[in-house]
Parts: structure tokens; sequence; C-alpha cells
């Protein structure tokens, strides 16, 4: 760090005017060095950066701090401060700081090269080599700006609002036009303060994670299974039979939801059979059906998620290198060796970061139980039910009952704790650390 | 001798039985939807057991002609848009990411990769009000390509799957282009992507099907009744419209379904053995 | 200007309701209309040519009677060149979300809960209600449940056009042949089963031992809008100080325990199928296939009754022209019958009580939002009108709020607005907190249906102490949903 600093120290020490103007202007120091192009683009961006926080982005950052000063009443015609929108905007204009440091640092190391280039007397980079350096050697950052870009406004910029409101005071009565306001931990202080929110948090933490481990594991080998058994030798007519869980893939989750849900119900065939042979009608997911309706939920879950693993695993089934199974054939391996000792490592390996995709898309998976079982509060637990997941309460008393900065604070704090676990998790399995086992 | 091919034929049978058992599970319910849909009355209650009595067009008929309330028609193209741009987009986008993420080493990769991993976990519907609000600032509600540019731009953070196929392509050829003086991009397009024909498949297939059958960004986006897409209509039909639900569920399945002919070959097949090798 | 003159009203205002007060006491309904003000945006110039967008309710554009509507609406004004248009939205669309970005409708159609929901936030406009013609012929209770006090003073933020409430709904060729002789104990012609509700039990008792596929009374009562009112008729209520005090829940209230308990009995002469939603998407083919023979609904789904049992009269033979008559005659909306006092259905000439059900108001509300309040208030008034309510009420089947049209459509549209005079129907609380208390409800009536199918040894209601139990916890849970957090 110091050595880094001292170099630092030194870099604006032997800089020429050049440089120091770029520090001013971005680009004007690539200008005067004969790099039309390069120094013109900088400069654009810089206007265009300015104009962005003359005209909006610095009234944007002034209200990510107040929040909104003058109150909006419609009846009166008084157009207020929308507190929400600019707790956004201000979060975007951030952002866009962000990227204009990024951008002047680039500047500047530019404009430090071309002054070493000049001193070395070697000539200025052409403005069509520098392009066509971005499709070769720097290849990864022309691929990667957009999709970054992208992440950045529809992915970041909203979680990062989400953990934001945690500090505030959103929700109940407090939504526009009233004013929200900044309040510190409050939120949390509560949620630990609160006698009813701890029980009902670690009966549904532990219900998640049992379900987010066993839903990931069922998916994950039932994919797997079929996968390998269609890829059999002995299997004739591979994409017809390949084809019924296509089918079963092919229509939207939500509307097998609703059909299982009927299907399940009080009213639905599979009741009317029993009761038609005699039996009493039973409530698969009724209220008091704890345990079957988790199990259902667990069906009907693989149900919807096999197909697509089976998909995938038949694709990478194909990337397999075939000349190694033939050496362990002729060597005599059995079957079943071969599964053990070629294909299962390399399917893990391959499929370790599927593994932990569905096992954080099943950790969150709000679908399931909201359409099954929605509706319904279990006694011991506070506005949830018992099959319901962390995401689900969550939606409780957020959406349902309108506690958005409660909501959002204890979202935080699941999402700490199941961040710090799959990121543990996936620094060390083997697709992370030995990614070119197979290269 | 014999022993093994007795044995091979007990695990044909029972490779088939199973595969028989699967592909009732699957189709049972499709089966019982399908035939749902084609149930002369509206309502699923006089059936016998799972199937309905008796069977008739009726409800397809009313599904694409009785449009005033219930404009299926319009919904389908507006799903078929939705879905195909970003099905396009997010496929390009997609597995640039993974390729990249697989093939070049930068200092900033390790970082990404972790945070990419991290920001799954958050819970996504959390965040849809701020996404409401973002696309209120850019004019973007009852828009189809907003919703097109907001799946687009989620797409790569899936990329850890077609990273891991990318990894497990060898890396041999890719040094032997470069020292013939073949580009990145040249390698890219000339190479790789050839190779990884059924990973490619495979993504477009997904995040063809994901706009399709996604309910609440829709829900959220598109106010106005005439850019619904499927997945809203059938949500926002009357109670006693089953049959057209049905119909409506059935229908939407048959492009996926067509998709998936037309590409099996590519995805299953996609690998040429003798360029691995080499 | 405007902010200076609407404090001197609002200081003005508050004056009247202090001397109000003292002479009145508690029970001023009579009063809300005075002191109201709409906003003053609304000054009574048209503004010309404009499109308005108006959200109505599916079954108003199914029906034909939307088209009907802004046809007559466009002609009538064309001069001004307003035209209304079909929002062409959801019509559960959530206006304090989409109308401050500009994605809301014009005027809205929804209950009185949900219109006064917004009344908080200010995204609705308050009315000068005195202005419209319909003023005089819409009654008190019906304005208060669009009335909000803020600041002390009453605003007026929706005009009413449908009155709401849990109807029996029955077919009259379903009666037993000798019911004039078996079942018409007082005489008066009218069968005893739609007078009481002990012989509804014993009627449904009875039809379903004759047949065991087909019942008598059958009603989802996990729907706790309409198993609500059971206890209502006991003493219950949702919301104490007339539904506006959330703090005060009210659903163990007075015997309301025994409301609780004609309801546990009602599940014993039904079947499963009571415990979940099915019953409440399966009515409509169930009544028309004669599996029932009565249901709880409100009324405007007459006509989606009315068509199944069409089908099923078709089905049967007839031409489409005598089986829509047939169906017509004999699918026959009522009140409620008549509860005993003591809660018992098995006991023969109980004292009786009348039922009180959960009922809304349907109206017409003006977004803060929208950039023509006149034009809009222009629509409403003409929605309004006694030639409008009219055909409403013939295209849907709704029972108008206005008392000259529910007196033209007569029957149960009269009927309707007179329990709402008396007091019968009541009106669902148009505070924000009456969100939460559905959830809590239904799990307690799924778990009193389920109660009526436990093995003797396992049920958990067995006598009043128990029920009365439950509700106090139910209670208990609704304000912890509401003022835990808060």
């Amino acid at each position: 760090m110091k050595e880094k600093g001292k170099r630092f120290a030194d870099c604006v020490r032997r800089s020429s005017w050049k440089v120091r103007l770029s520090a001013v202007v971005m680009g004007g120091g690539q200008f005067l060095y004969g790099r039309y192009f390069k120094g013109l683009l900088y400069f654009l961006t810089e206007i265009m950066i300015l104009t962005y926080f003359i005209l909006r982005g610095g009234a944007d950052i002034a209200g990510f701090f107040t929040l909104g000063t003058v109150k909006g009443d419609a009846w009166l015609g008084t157009k207020g401060d929308n507190s929400v929108i600019m707790m956004l905007m201000g979060i975007f204009a951030w952002i866009v700081i962000g990227v204009w440091i990024i951008l002047y640092i680039a500047n500047l190391k530019d404009v430090w090269r071309s002054q070493r280039l000049e001193e070395a007397g070697r000539p200025q980079p052409k403005f069509r080599e520098e392009l066509s350096q971005l499709l070769d050697r720097k290849f990864y950052v022309t691929v990667l700006a957009l999709p970054v870009i992208g992440v950045c406004v529809f992915n970041i910029l909203p979680i990062v609002f989400m953990i934001l409101i945690a500090f505030t005071n959103y929700g109940g009565t407090v939504v526009p036009p009233e004013l929200v306001d900044w309040v510190g931990f409050s939120n949390f202080s509560k949620l630990v303060t609160l006698s009813q929110f701890a029980p009902t948090f670690f009966r549904i933490l532990g219900w998640n994670l049992l379900w987010a481990a066993a839903s990931t594991a069922l998916n994950y080998f039932a994919g797997l299974g079929l996968a390998l058994l269609l890829n059999k030798d002995c299997v004739k007519g591979k994409a017809f039979w390949r084809a019924f869980p296509i089918l079963a893939y092919a229509i939207p989750g939500f509307i097998t939801l609703v059909a299982f849900k009927f299907m399940f119900s009080y009213g639905g065939p599979i009741n009317q059979i029993i009761t038609s042979s005699g039996g009493t009608a039973i409530g698969f997911l009724g209220l008091d059906a704890k345990w079957t309706a988790r199990l259902i939920g667990l069906l009907v879950n693989c149900w919807i998620s096999v197909p697509s693993i089976m998909l995938l695993a038949t694709g990478y089934l194909s990337n397999r290198d075939m000349s190694l199974y033939e050496a362990a054939r002729i060597d005599g391996a059995s079957p079943f060796q071969q599964f053990r000792k070629l294909t299962l490592p390399f399917m893990l390996f391959s499929t370790m970061p599927v593994l932990l995709g569905q096992f954080i898309g099943n950790f969150n998976n709000f679908g399931i139980f909201y359409f099954l079982r929605g509706g319904l509060y279990v006694d011991g637990y506070f506005l949830a039910s018992d099959t319901d997941l962390l995401i689900n309460w969550l939606y409780n008393l957020s959406i349902d009952n309108n506690y958005y900065c409660i909501g959002a604070a204890i979202s935080l704090v699941i999402f700490l704790i199941t961040s710090v676990l799959s990121l543990s998790v996936y620094v060390k399995s083997p697709s992370y650390r030995e990614e070119d086992t197979y290269q | 001798m014999k022993k093994f091919r007795f044995g091979k034929i007990l695990d044909t049978g029972l490779t088939y039985c199973i595969l028989i058992a699967v592909a009732f599970i699957f189709f049972f319910p499709c089966l019982w939807l399908i035939l749902a849909s084609f149930s002369a009355s509206g309502s699923i209650y006089s059936f016998d057991g799972f199937f309905p009595s008796s069977f008739s067009f009726a409800t397809f008929e009313k599904l694409f002609t009785d449009t005033a309330l219930y404009n299926y028609p319009k919904w389908f193209f507006n799903t078929l848009y939705i879905a195909a741009g970003s099905c396009v987009l997010s496929t390009f986008l997609t597995i640039l990411t993974a390729y990249t993420m697989s093939r070049f080493t930068f200092r900033m990769r390790k970082p990404m990769m972790k945070i990419t991993m991290v920001l799954g976990m958050f819970p996504s519907f959390m965040s849809m009000t701020a996404v409401y609000l973002l696309m209120t600032q850019f004019g973007l509600i009852n828009q189809r390509w907003g919703l097109i540019l907001i799946y687009a731009a989620g797409a790569p953070m899936g990329y850890l799957t077609q990273k891991g196929f990318f990894d497990t392509i060898p890396g041999a050829i890719d040094e032997a282009a470069k020292i013939d003086g073949a580009t990145n991009l040249q390698i890219f397009t000339k190479i790789n992507l050839p190779l990884s024909k059924p990973i490619i498949v495979y993504t477009a297939l997904t995040s063809f099907t994901w706009p399709w059958s996604d309910f609440i960004l829709p829900k959220l986006l598109l106010k106005e009744r005439d850019f619904y897409t499927v997945a809203v209509g059938l949500m926002s039909l009357g109670e006693t419209e089953f049959a057209r639900f049905a119909a409506g569920s059935v229908f939407i399945a048959v492009p996926i379904v067509l998709l998936y002919f037309f590409l099996v070959k590519d995805m299953v097949n996609g690998m040429a053995a003798g360029a691995v090798k080499g | 200007m405007r902010k200076r003159i609407a404090l001197l009203m609002a200081a003005v205002c508050s004056l009247a309701m202090l001397t109000g007060c003292g002479g009145e006491g508690g029970n001023d309904t009579q009063e809300p209309q005075q002191g109201t003000t709409g906003s003053p945006v609304f000054n009574g110039e048209l503004e010309r040519n404009v499109t308005i967008q108006v959200l109505e309710n599916d079954t108003a554009i199914a029906q034909g009677y939307f088209d009907e509507l802004i046809a007559a609406f466009n002609e009538a004004y064309a001069d001004y060149g307003i035209t209304a248009v079909d929002a062409n939205m959801d019509q559960y669309l959530d206006l304090a979300n989409d109308g401050p970005y500009g994605y809301g409708p014009d005027v809205l159609y929804q209950a009185n809960d949900v219109i006064m929901k917004y009344v908080e936030g200010k995204h609705v406009y308050p009315l000068p209600v005195e202005q419209l013609e319909c003023y005089e012929q819409i009654p008190d209770a019906a304005w208060q449940a669009y009335t909000a006090e803020i600041d002390g003073k009453s605003y007026v933020c929706g005009v009413p056009v449908n009155v709401q409430a849990g109807m029996l709904y029955y077919r009259k060729d379903l009666l037993p042949e000798n019911w004039e002789t078996r079942w018409d104990d007082n005489g008066n012609n009218i069968p005893d089963m739609l007078e009481t509700w002990n012989d509804m039990y014993e009627f449904s008792l009875e039809r379903h031992a004759e047949n065991p596929s087909q019942y008598g009374y059958m009603k989802s009562l996990d729907d706790m809008y309409f198993s609500s009112g059971f206890l209502f008729s006991y003493g219950g209520y949702i919301f104490g100080d007339n539904n506006t005090d959330p703090s005060d829940i009210g659903l163990a209230a007075g015997d309301a325990e025994k409301g609780a308990w004609v309801l546990s009995q009602l599940a014993g002469a039904m079947n499963e199928e009571c415990i979940d939603d099915t019953v409440t998407t399966s009515q409509y083919s169930k009544l028309a296939d004669g599996s029932y023979f009565a249901t709880i609904t409100t009324p405007d789904v007459y006509t989606t009754f009315l068509d199944e049992m069409v089908l099923a009269y078709e089905k049967e033979g007839l031409t489409e022209e005598e089986a829509e008559e047939k169906a017509k005659e004999n699918l026959v909306m009522t009140t409620l019958p008549k509860l005993p006092e003591s809660g018992d259905l098995t006991e023969t000439n109980p004292k009786l009580i009348d039922t009180k059900s959960m009922g809304g108001i349907n109206g017409y509300a003006i977004s803060a939002y929208t950039k023509y309040p006149n034009a809009c208030l222009a629509f409403v008034d003409f929605a309004t009108s006694y030639e409008r309510m009219v055909e409403r009420n013939q295209f849907l089947g709704v029972a108008p709020a206005r008392e000259d049209a529910a007196k033209e459509a007569g029957g149960i549209s009269e009927l309707l607005y007179q329990n709402l005079e008396s007091g019968n129907i009541v009106l669902m609380p148009s505070i924000s907190q009456v969100g939460q208390i559905w959830t809590p409800g239904r799990t307690f009536f799924i778990d009193l249906a389920m109660d009526a199918f436990r093995p003797e040894n396992e049920k958990k209601y067995t006598d009043l102490e128990s029920l009365d139990a439950a509700l106090e916890k139910v209670s208990k849970e609704i304000y912890d949903a509401i003022f835990t957090l808060q």
C-alpha cells in the first residue's frame, strides 16, 4: 500500500502539463498528444456526465440525503416530493459518480502512458489499433461491458435500494405521498426485541434449510438419473421418451401449481376418487396437513424442475471425452465403475454451479407454497404458516401487511446468512478452485 | 456369455419399466390438462373423477374468437414477441459472459464471480418495487421491450451453468489457434462457438421459456390489457373459466414443444467427437 | 390562495362539528353531508375535447353494459368533445401504486373499502356530491361508506352505485313437491327453509340423506366475507367505534360464538368441500346440475349462475329460449333466513333474530391524478343517473344504491336496499387496516369447518366456551398483525 502511494506521488511529480491538463479536463492530454479521437471521446463523456449532474444528478444526490422536504397533497394541488423515487434516483446518481471515477482514473492512466511513450520516443497508439485490441487482448472488456451495465442498473441498483430501505421507516402508513425518513438501525433493534419474531424466524429458517437441501438433492439426482437413463445405448427412440418431461417443462410453472393445487383440493379429482370409493376426503394441503403438504410441495417442485435439469445434464453428458470410456472398457471396468469413476466426478465438476444455483433457487422458491397453500396463518407462527419459506414470510410481512422496512431488514439478515453460507461452499468447490481440470 | 446376455435383457427391461413410469408421471397431469381443455362443459366440477365426460372444441373456439374481454390471440402474440426478443438478447449476453469468465483471466474475475453468486441469493420480489419505480422513471411501463430489457439484463447473472460447460472444453485448440495468429474474437467465433451448440440451445430454450411462464414481472410492468402476456391474462380469467384456463395453458405449451423437437438434435449430438480429441 | 380558503373552510367546519355534537349526541348519521366539500378542482368548467379512461368491473364489460354506458355518454357529451373509453386495465389495480406515475385510470369503479383505502394518501378526489343528480336518492348509510374524516372535516370520496351483500340463491324447482304441506308451518306460502336457518339445516340433512350426492345449503366457509355475517348477527363486529377504531377488534364480542356454532352445525350438513374454496368455484355448476339446493353469494354474479342454469337446461333438451325462461323462473335470489337466538339449529320453534351480513357498496371515484376532473365528474353524474342505474340492474342483476332505481328494479334490489337502511348489512370497514383481517379470519373459519369433520375425540370446538376462546385468539392475532410492527 505504502509502495503504491509512493509510486503515485512519483507519477504526480513527474507528470507533464499535458497529463495535468487531463486531470482537469478529461481527454485534454490525449488530444495534445495527438490522439484526437480518444481525447474527444473522453471529453464528450465528461461533458455528458456533467450535464447530467447539472440537470438532475446534483439534485438527486441532495434528495438521497433529505428524502424529500415537501409533502405532496393532490387535493390542494401541491406536487410534493416522492421519497422513494428520490432515493432510487439518488442511488442511480451515486452509480454515475462511480462510473465517472473509474473513467477518470482510466483517463489518467491512459494519458500517463502517452507521456511515457513520448519520453521513450515511441509513437502514440493509433485509435484504430486500440479499437482492434478490444476484439483481441481486451476482448473481455468489450464483452463484459454490456452485461455489467445491465446487471448494475437492473439488479444491483434495486438490491441496494432494498438494503437501504431497511434503514428507513418506509411502510405501514409511511408511503408516498407521506415523506420517508432515515431511521438508522431502529428496524433491526425492533427485530431483536420483538418476542414473536425470533421463534417464527428460527422455525421457518430450519424448515427452509431442510427444504432447500432436500429438494435440491431430489431434483438433481432425479434429473441426472433420468439423463443417464435416456443416454443408455439400449434405449430406442430417445427423442420420444425425452418428450414427456419436455411436455411438463413446456407448461408454465404457475399453471402446473394451480393445477396441482386443484388436484389435491377437497373437491379435486383425487378426493373425488377417494370419496366415490367410500373413503373420507383428505385435506392434503389443509390446515393440519403440515408434513403431507410439505411432501407434496417437494414432489411437485421435483416435477417442475427435473425436466430442465435433465436437459442440462444431457447436454453435459454429450460433452464427455468418450475415449476415456473406451479405454476404461478395454481395461474391463464395469458400467457402475465407469459411472463412479468417470461420469460422476465429471458431472459433479461441471454442474457444481448448477447445483448451487438450484440450491439458491429452491431456498428462495416463492411460488410453490404461495400457490399451493397460500393465505394461512398457523399457530406458533407469526403471520406465517408451517409450510412457508422465509421468502413467503417476507411476502406476508412486506406486501400483504405493508411493512416494507421490516421486510427489507429481515431480507438483509437472511441475505447475509445465506450468502456467507453459499459463498463458503462455492469458494471451496472444485469448479471454482480448479476450473481447468478438464481443459 | 449367456449370463451376460440375460443381465443385459434384465437391464433393458428394467430401463424401459422406469421409462414408462417416468413418462406416465410426467404425462398424466399434462393429459389431464389437455383433456380438461377439450371438455364440453366449461366447468371442471362436472368431471367423472379425473376426466371430463364429454368433449368438444368449443373452448378453443371461444379462446380465439371471444376476445372482447380476454384477448388470447393478442396475449399470445405479446408473449411470443417478448420471449423471442429476450431469447435472442439473453442467449447472446449469457454465452459471451460465460465464455469470457471461463477463458480470460483478469483482475476483477474472481470478485465478479463471487458477487454474481451472492446477488442471486437476494429475494427477488423484494427488489421488484425498485424495478417498477425505475421503469416508471424510464417511461417503460406498458412497453413490451421494457420487459425484454429487464430479462436480458438479468440473464448474464445465470452464466454459471454455461461457464461450467466452457470449462469442460479443452483449451488446447485455443492455444494452437493463438500461435497461428488468430484473435480472441476469431477463436471464439470460429472454434468455440461451433463446439458449444448444446449449451447455446439450452440457453436459448431456457431464456425463451422464462418470460413465457413468468407472471410477476409482466403483471408489474404491463398495466393495459392489450399488453398482457398469456401468464398474466390467464391469471385474470374469471373463476368459472377453468376450461378456458386449461385451453390457454395447453396452447401456450405448443411453441415450446415444437422448439424442442426442432432443437433436440443440436442439443444432444452437438459435440463433434473428433474436435475434442484434437 | 386556495390553501387559505381550504384552511378557512376547515376551521368553519370543525366549529360546526363542535356545535353539532352538543345537540345530537353520537347518533349523527344524518349529518355526514353537512360540511363536506369537493376539491376546488371541480370548478364546473368542462374540459373540452378530452378522453377519459374509465375502469369498470369485468362483469359489466363482459355483459355488454359498459359498452352501452360509454356509447350513451359519448353521445350526450359529443358537443363538448368528451369521450369516455375503457381503461382496459385490471379491475383490481392499485391506484396508489399506478396513479402517481401516470398509469392509472381517470374514473374507477371499485368496492368502498378499496376506494377508501386511497383516501389516506389522497389518491382520489373528494367530490362535490351535492351537485350530483343522484345525491338525494342515495341513502345516508351508503354515503357514509364513502365519507372520511380528515382533520375534523368530512369528505365524500366516492359515489355509491350498487349494494353488495350476501344473498341466498336457491332453485325453486328443487323444492320438495310437498313443501306447501310439509315445509310451510306458518302457512305464509313461503317455504320455511328460506325463512329460518333451522329449517334450512333440517332440509339440508334430509336432502343429503335421500341422495348422498345431493346437498341442501352449501358454501365454502373459508370465505370470511360471508362467514363473518354469522358472528355479526350475534353481536360481533370487526373494528370498534363503527368500524373506525382498529385497536378494538370485536370478532368475539357479544354472543359471537353462537354464530360460530351455527356455522359449525351447518358445516355438518355439508361435505369436506366447504373447508377450502372448492364450493366457491363449483357453486355455479353444482347449483345448475341440482347437487346443491342453495348457497350464499353476492348479487353481482347472478348472471353467472343464470348462464350455467341455461346450459344445464339446454342439455336436458330444451331450446335456448325455453331454457332461458325456465332458468330465470327457477333461479331465485332472496334475503337470508333468520337465525335462532340460542344459536341451536336443532331447536324447534326458536326465538328468531335477523341475520346480518357483511356487505359493501361499489361505486365510482375520481383519481386525483386525472387531468380532467370536471369531465370525470360529468361522467360519474351521468353513470349514476336513474336510467343508467336501472339499465345496470337489468344487465347485471345488481342492486342499485339509488332509491328510485331500486324501487323500479323491485324484488331483490328493493329488499337489499331496505336491509342496508335497517342496518342488517354491515358495511366493510373503510380503513386500510381491514387488509389485515382476511388471513387470520380465513384460518379460523377453515379450522372451524374442519372441526365438523374431525373424529369425535379430536374435535377442538365442543362447546361455546372453546369457540369464544378461539374467536378471542383470532381477534388478538389480527391486533398483533396490525400493531406489532408499527
